[in-house]
């Protein structure tokens, strides 16, 4: 459970590790119930790299905090390693859009943390919770505090917290969303670096059309009113990546028709013919994809 | 490349070392004015029960205050004892009741419901016109000071902790939830260490609420401590005596207080955002 030693042999990915099948979430507010997700089923192998894409409020991260175990299902189902999702597991890691880190602790004990909680052996995983900050080059910052850190650096602490457990699925909700542009591709780039070491399986919700193709295995397009799965493209470039695939025509391609796909389902500042309001609101949705 | 980084150098350089030229002047002048302010008051209060042959029983000088306290220390310690102590005691009751409170309002909706508007209600209350009532209830003895002094204190702990509890980022909260942590985990890991810098700021409140509330009772009823003494000796007119106390008094309430700030100082060891 704590080899460090690269998953070198992972084998044909062949069974589904989740699988979502004919979801809804529907939030009952005091006005009007509203449809978050309207149906939305995908399986997710073993070892599989899947994003969900799409714009603010598709509702791709209520399907995340569902596979999670955070929130309900309205209708359908949720199978993980062949068992429902009835509340929180504790073979998933989760890194949310902010590191919410413990400010008080340092860099080290916050990846620590789902050590304690979990109540395993702390000092069996002192050494990992070294080697993975070292892998996401904060070596020299174990004993830094949250304050000290820049939002980069803090995220890249929560991937290592995430990890620590070492889980069976990584759960990934806009992670770097809050990051400049470049401090974003330089994730990107370290992310998957860390999945050639530590083999996952993951689920990585994100509006960036680019990071999506250029993480993924598998790109899932949500979108649409109400919101539904709409594309599900498998992502052919080879691994490892390097950033110079985004300059490839295949990549331009792909993000191309991902692009169009979306703006089919949102209608890309066209006022829709009944009226100027619905058609602005499609336009702002649609223009939340980078 | 080579000259920007001068560049930026020398310019980081200057303002940073006139700055910290600015900081220790200030630094001084956090000391030295406050300090010169006092002795200028003093010193014109000197002044001016000297000059002015004004009576002793009206105004007497500090000088005579501070050698009246120099000859009967021991006087003033022994009334200054059980003033402290029931303080002391009426001040931890009031922590623990006010962050008993405090958890029990965080924790249910129905305790917050029925409890916090009548908190609220209750702190309109003008306590101090309550204190006669707490003699007949609870006796002359220590007792009966120390019950109203919690009265008088709980009430802020109470305050601060429910915010400090309640205050903690939902996010954490969420990712808690994800790691299958417990009620317990998320207190002792999370909630609690967050609330700690609210719940100090409503002891810093508490501790001087505690002292009040000894004083008033000892007002109203008592055979030893400072408040006894201050009535005692305005009684007898003996305005010196008086004004002993009253500093002795400040003295006192300054050590618990310097003790509460050490105590937030040593909890900040482990539960500050900044690095040691």
């Amino acid at each position: 459970m704590l080899s460090l030693a690269p998953k070198a042999d992972v084998g044909p990915i062949e069974t589904a590790l989740v699988s979502v099948a004919g979801v809804q979430k529907t939030y009952f507010t005091r006005q009007a119930p509203i449809q978050a997700v309207a149906s939305a089923s995908v399986d997710v192998a073993r070892g599989e790299f899947v994003s969900l894409l799409g714009p603010s409020g598709c509702g791709k991260s209520t399907l995340l905090m569902m596979i999670a175990g955070l929130e309900r299902p309205t209708a359908g189902s949720i199978m993980l390693a062949g068992a429902p999702v009835a509340a929180p597991r504790r073979d998933i890691g989760i890194i949310f859009q902010d590191a919410t880190l413990l400010p008080w602790k340092s860099a080290l004990e916050n990846v620590l943390f789902p050590v304690r909680i979990l109540k395993l052996p702390i000092e069996a995983y002192r050494e990992r919770a070294h080697e993975l900050l070292k892998m996401v080059g904060l070596a020299g910052f174990e004993h830094k505090k949250p304050g000290e850190l820049s939002g980069g650096m803090r995220q890249r602490v929560a991937i290592c917290r995430a990890l620590i457990h070492d889980p069976e699925i990584l759960l990934m909700d806009e992670p770097f969303s809050a990051l400049d542009a470049i401090t974003r591709d330089q994730m990107n780039v370290a992310l998957s670096e860390i999945l050639e070491t530590y083999r996952k399986t993951v689920i990585f919700v994100t509006h960036s059309i680019r990071e999506a193709a250029f993480l993924s295995d598998r790109v899932v397009v949500m979108g649409g009113r109400p919101s539904t799965i709409i594309l599900d493209k498998a992502m052919p470039f080879p691994r490892p990546r390097r950033f110079e695939i985004e300059e490839t025509p295949e990549f331009t391609e792909i993000c191309r028709e991902l692009r169009l796909t979306i703006e089919a389902a949102h209608g890309h500042g066209q006022p829709a013919s009944g009226g100027t309001g619905s058609g602005k609101l499609a336009g702002a949705g649609a223009s939340n994809i980078e | 490349m080579a000259k920007a980084t001068i560049g930026t150098e020398t310019g980081a350089i200057l303002p940073a070392s006139g700055a910290s030229r600015f900081r220790d002047g200030a630094g001084l002048s956090r000391f030295l004015l406050p300090l010169g302010l006092a002795l200028v008051v003093l010193g014109a209060w000197q002044f001016y029960v000297t000059v002015s042959q004004i009576p002793s029983v009206i105004l007497p000088s500090p000088v005579s205050i501070a050698r009246y306290i120099a000859a009967r220390y021991d006087i003033l310690l022994m009334h200054a004892i059980p003033t402290t102590l029931e303080s002391a005691a009426g001040f931890l009751l009031a922590l623990l009741l006010g962050v008993a409170i405090a958890i029990l309002i965080t924790y249910s909706t129905m305790a917050r419901e029925a409890l916090y508007p009548n908190l609220i209600f209750f702190q309109l209350i003008p306590k101090i016109a309550l204190a006669p009532l707490f003699i007949i209830w609870l006796g002359v003895g220590s007792q009966s000071r120390i019950a109203f002094s919690v009265f008088i204190a709980f009430f802020p702990v109470v305050i601060a902790t429910a915010a400090g509890l309640l205050s903690v980022d939902r996010g954490m909260l969420r990712l808690c939830r994800s790691l299958t942590a417990t009620e317990w985990q998320v207190f002792t890991h999370v909630r609690f260490p967050m609330a700690l810098p609210h719940i100090f700021s409503g002891m810093k409140i508490a501790i001087t609420l505690a002292i009040i509330g000894v004083i008033i009772g000892e007002f109203i009823t008592a055979q030893a401590g400072l408040g006894y003494l201050i009535i005692f000796a305005t009684a007898r007119a003996d305005t010196e005596v008086s004004m002993a106390a009253i500093v002795v008094l400040c003295i006192c309430g300054l050590l618990l207080y310097g003790l509460v700030a050490l105590a937030e100082t040593i909890a900040n060891r482990f539960y500050s955002a900044d690095s040691r």
